[in-house]
């Protein structure tokens, strides 16, 4: 083995590249940015900036906090509807004069006040909405101009009056408690803000009229097509956003209750920023109550905290400007290339080295040896059929398998002219098998381990989870890509999951990693439970109990191996290998009448692509740089059938060497005295005549017990 | 040093040189099944290097020379010459003289006054590899020598070391003075000449066709073929015919630029089962398969990757395609080595098909 390779083999195994894939894909990934970004603001001004973390500074930075956070929800929600809000800073002191203007000069009742405060809020979110909603202009400047004429009136306002409104005539008792107290040190208005902020949460992600603005902002054109009312949608935002705005201006005034021309100057672009740093697109659509209040908590923590260390005035609007710049580059960058880092990082290449290949030339020696045996193979429903993974019959002679639109196929015996539409599952049902009573188990890729009724067609669930593993970044307690199966004598149903990584129609990229994803998985009926018996399998295929019941067998077809599992006797527990190294992609295994079995090889493997499999750096590259219909692939336009023993000594191979009659090979099913042959691409089922085979033989009779 | 540091870092982001795009087939190069269903004439092993000879076509098969007989019921061959080599390429003269270059790195010439010379060097270089030859007149040989280390039957090996050592020669048999009209090509493999003296060459390794025009004066005439282009030949009417052997692909393009990769594919696979351009549609499973490449429902979608195919393009005087005949992913008749227009039909060997096939000489559809 050479240098590179050797480097090439420690590298993959020290470093799980697969990880960062996985990560990438979560859909918290757009929440850990701004956390981690939460995390380093705290650890920086909690280093330098003295009583960071004492009471009294957090019950003062809480007060100001909760008017930050109303108004970033306001924000964030016009921003998932596609739109920007400018005017927040002004409805904001706007709202601040009415409520102290009301409450303090007119004395009237606080609850009014506030309300009235409000409904002004709501108001200008009106006006907004109005215009931008309705009369279809540009948010960016509909709101600058609202922000302006809102602006000049809280000037003219609080020109006049401002030392009217800035005296006490009444008292309430609310309203001190707004002002100055806190229950367990959280300020009242913090725990409104918060009580706002999940109550968002559950109207955005819980309520229709929450989902229309995610889908307007998404799609405008889409949400118009769903038959969304769009304008009113969008008005609604602007007006949602302006009331939050005034509720903010409220506890401002509970706050310090005055009115002065400073009064909310510059809240809009505080907002934006929090809003934008916690991962709200600007582009609407995308955005949850939970990174509006990361960001708030960002922004309020720098904003503060540069106050409190003594930098000039004008440090934290430079500041936030710089973090605004950035985290709108992030924005942009991030939401266009995300998909492009995920589906360049996904794909991860280890290092594996195949065992050498058997022959297969014609004429040799080779058990493997090319010949013509499946030339002729009887056709059955040629051109009728859209993929047959896995044929297996009933004891009345009826063909089954599961097609590439979710259906059950039933063709009938003994001519299998006539079919129908035996169940419909959904997914990709793959391996089947009947149990004892004659109900068809089934494998779905995509959804689970399922079962058909024998006589009522129903359609049931067996399993479509499992323990979660403790390390695992996938979630792998979600059967995924459930593939083949086998029912042991006792009920248990041993099943394979090919792949965790890969979905239904990526399967074959799978086995460009060259690394284990793949499991054999045990669901046990008395229990109703599933568990994982072997794991770290290149993609464990077909299963099969072996004849004396003690072990399962399976395929794994990237490892081009043959392995069993020790399920009784005094190995039980232990896996074994059988056939260390076929030359090529081992599938279904289904038992033979003469005490064998019969093992479909999928697709043949070429030298190009074993070398392939030693330079896991080649295989980054490619899946990095080529067009996916250009990669390597394993050769699966070619396939064969093997019959071996106990002892995995292969007995016979049949080919079809032009592979024009049947080019692909899935499965095959030993039934009165044929071999019935499947391909998961192919649109026929083959029927071979195994010469001198016993012609009552049939899968489901023998192994139950039970007579045709 | 920034040349350096620029290829480097275009190596890291897959662009510039390292870029594996390849052309698309639009345009003139859209694709058909033209030669996939044009007649076949003659079905023999490998046949290439077809040239007209005093009203007599020939061929070469492995290490025959073949003159083609199309008057009868069916058309068939009858052997001219046999060698010990194959043969890589062949070439007449206006008064009958075949010159016919061998894997072995020779040339020979028969009849006309040259008649019996051999020769195994251009001017103290040895031919090793002839990959086009041509008369200019009885004394005057144009000679493609595809490159300086691999034989014609190695043109796989040539590719995948990425050598660019071919050269091309005018030859004078009557005085031995050889002088290079070109040096450093990705292995010539067509020639015209022009009649100011000037010749036109097939550039295989750089999808190009450029113009030798005195030394060092190399200029592009046609650039980045979706394919390597091999043979050229005159067509009636001007313009000419140029078989394009094999297709380019992302992959190849791909496994150029990968040296590790390609060192130890040449060093431990078989030659036919590398992941290299090839003449001959799939024959056996060992050899690589591409994602797009596999079958639903029994069907290779014409489109597939491909590492062969049938191309055939009609340039006009000037190298510009006019159009085009193709035998494409899911076809037979792969790897167009050489065309010769005879009356009014193309005849081309497909070596991959093991076949010569009689092609329309105008579109078909065309206005």
């Amino acid at each position: 083995m050479s240098l590179s390779e050797n480097y090439a083999r420690i590298r993959t195994k020290v470093f799980p590249d697969h990880i960062l894939g996985e990560i990438l894909s979560k859909t918290w990934i757009d929440n850990a940015i701004p956390f981690f970004f939460l995390i380093l603001t705290i650890c920086i001004f909690g280093a330098t900036v003295p009583n960071f973390f004492s009471q009294a500074g957090l019950t003062d930075q809480a007060r100001v906090l909760a008017e930050i956070i109303v108004v970033v929800l306001g924000m964030a929600i016009v921003m998932l509807g596609g739109g920007i809000d400018l005017s927040v800073g002004s409805t904001f002191a706007l709202s601040n004069f009415i409520v102290l203007a009301l409450f303090n000069w007119l004395g009237w009742p606080i609850s009014v006040a506030i309300i009235c405060a409000l409904l002004a809020g709501g108001l200008v979110g009106l006006v907004n909405g109005f215009l931008v909603g309705y009369l279809r202009l540009r948010a960016f400047l509909t709101t600058l101009v609202t922000l302006i004429i809102v602006r000049s009136i809280d000037d003219t306002l609080v020109l006049k009056y401002s030392m009217l409104v800035g005296m006490p005539s009444t008292t309430s008792a609310f309203w001190d408690y707004l002002s100055f107290e806190s229950i367990y040190g959280f300020p009242l208005a913090f725990l409104i803000a918060l009580v706002t902020a999940v109550i968002g949460h559950v109207y955005l992600t819980r309520l229709r009229p929450g989902w229309h603005i995610l889908a307007v902002g998404g799609s405008r054109r889409s949400a118009h097509n769903a038959g969304l009312s769009v304008r009113r949608t969008i008005a609604s935002t602007y007006v949602i956003s302006g009331v939050l705005a005034a509720a903010g201006g409220v506890f401002y005034a509970s706050r310090l209750g005055a009115a002065g021309a400073s009064t909310g100057v510059g809240l809009e672009i505080t907002a934006l920023t929090a809003a934008v740093l916690g991962g709200i697109s600007l582009g609407g659509g995308r955005g949850s109550v939970t990174k509006a209040l990361l960001g708030a908590l960002i922004v309020m923590t720098i904003t503060s905290n540069l106050v409190r260390l003594g930098f000039f005035s004008g440090a934290s609007a430079l500041v936030l400007g710089l973090v605004l710049l950035v985290a709108v580059a992030v924005d942009v960058r991030w939401l266009k290339n995300r998909h492009k880092v995920l589906s360049s990082v996904y794909v991860s290449p280890a290092y594996y080295k195949m065992v050498p290949c058997p022959s297969t030339e014609e004429g040799s020696a080779s058990p493997y040896a090319v010949n013509d045996k499946l030339r002729d193979v009887e056709l059955i429903g040629l051109g009728e059929i859209d993929g047959c993974e896995d044929p297996i019959l009933d004891i009345d002679d009826n063909l089954f398998f599961g097609n590439r639109e979710g259906d059950i196929i039933r063709f009938f015996g003994p001519d299998y002219k006539k079919w129908e539409v035996y169940a419909h599952i959904g997914g990709a049902p793959l391996g089947m098998a009947f149990d004892q009573a004659g109900h068809l188990t089934c494998c779905v890729a995509g959804m689970g381990l399922y079962q058909v009724k024998k006589d009522t067609r129903e359609v049931v669930k067996l399993a479509d989870e499992t323990k979660r593993s403790l390390f695992s970044i996938i979630d792998d307690s979600r059967i995924h890509y459930a593939d083949d199966l086998d029912i042991a004598p006792d009920g248990k149903i041993y099943f394979s999951e090919g792949t965790l990584r890969f979905s239904t129609l990526e399967w074959m990229i799978d086995a460009l990693e060259g690394r284990g994803n793949g499991r054999i998985l045990c669901h046990d009926p008395k229990t109703g439970t599933t568990r994982t018996v072997v794991s770290k399998l290149r993609f464990p295929n077909g299963v099969c109990m072996a004849h004396d019941n003690k072990s399962v067998l399976y395929g794994t077809t990237w490892g081009c191996a043959v392995e069993r599992y020790w399920v009784d006797g005094p190995k039980k527990g232990k896996v074994e290998t059988v056939i260390p190294n076929l030359p090529g992609y081992a599938d279904n295994i289904n038992r033979a009448s003469d005490g064998t079995y019969w093992l479909a090889i999928v697709g043949m493997r070429t030298p190009a692509f074993d070398l392939a499999l030693r330079k896991p750096g080649f295989r980054k590259r490619m899946v990095k740089r080529v067009a996916q219909d250009e990669w390597l692939f394993p050769q699966m336009n070619v396939g064969t059938v093997i019959k071996f023993t106990e002892s995995g000594e292969v007995v016979d191979c049949l080919w079809d060497k032009a592979g024009i009659n049947h080019p692909m090979l899935t499965s095959c099913n030993e039934h009165k005295g044929y071999l019935y042959l499947g391909g998961i691409y192919n649109n026929r089922v083959g029927r071979y005549k195994i010469p001198g085979a016993d012609p009552n033989y049939s899968n489901q009779g023998r192994y139950w017990g039970t007579k045709a | 040093m920034i040349a350096f540091l620029k290829n480097a870092l275009d190596a890291w982001r897959g662009v510039g040189e390292h870029a594996v795009t390849v052309p698309p087939m639009d345009g003139a190069l859209s694709p058909n099944q033209i030669i996939e269903e044009a007649p076949g004439i003659l079905e023999i092993p490998a046949p290439d290097n077809l040239v007209a000879l005093a009203g007599r076509i020939l061929f070469s098969s492995g290490p025959e020379v073949h003159e083609l007989q199309l008057q009868g019921a069916a058309p068939s061959s009858k052997i001219v010459q046999r060698f010990e080599h194959d043969v890589s390429a062949l070439a007449t003269s206006v008064a009958g003289v075949l010159a016919v270059g061998l894997d072995d790195g020779s040339l020979r010439i028969f009849g006309g006054k040259h008649d019996g010379m051999v020769r195994k060097q251009v001017a103290k270089l040895d031919i090793r590899c002839p990959g086009a030859l041509q008369f200019v007149d009885e004394d005057t040989l144009l000679v493609a020598i595809g490159s300086r280390t691999n034989p014609r039957s190695g043109w796989k090996r040539d590719l995948m070391e990425r050598n660019t050592s071919g050269s091309v020669w005018r030859m004078n048999l009557a005085d031995g003075r050889d002088e290079c009209l070109g040096e450093n090509l990705g292995f010539p493999s067509g020639l015209v000449p022009l009649g100011n003296g000037e010749v036109v060459v097939s550039e295989a390794w750089k999808n190009r066709i450029v113009r030798l025009g005195g030394p060092g004066k190399v200029t592009a005439e046609l650039q980045d073929v979706t394919g390597y282009p091999g043979a050229m030949s005159p067509a009636a009417g001007g313009g000419y015919w140029l078989a394009v052997f094999a297709p380019r692909s992302q992959l190849i393009e791909f496994i150029l630029r990968e040296r590790d990769y390609r060192t130890c594919m040449m060093a431990e696979v078989d030659e036919s089962q590398w992941i290299a351009p090839t003449l001959e549609p799939t024959r056996t499973f060992l050899e690589p398969l591409q994602g797009g490449a596999l079958k639903h429902l029994g069907i290779l979608k014409p489109w597939a990757p491909t590492r062969s195919f049938g191309l055939v393009v009609r340039l006009d005087a000037d190298f510009q395609p006019l159009f085009s005949m193709h035998s494409r992913a899911d076809g037979r008749r792969h790897g167009i080595t050489s065309c010769l227009e005879a009356g009014d039909r193309l005849l081309v060997t497909s070596r991959g098909g093991n076949l010569i096939i009689s092609l329309p000489t105008q579109d078909p559809n065309g206005e």
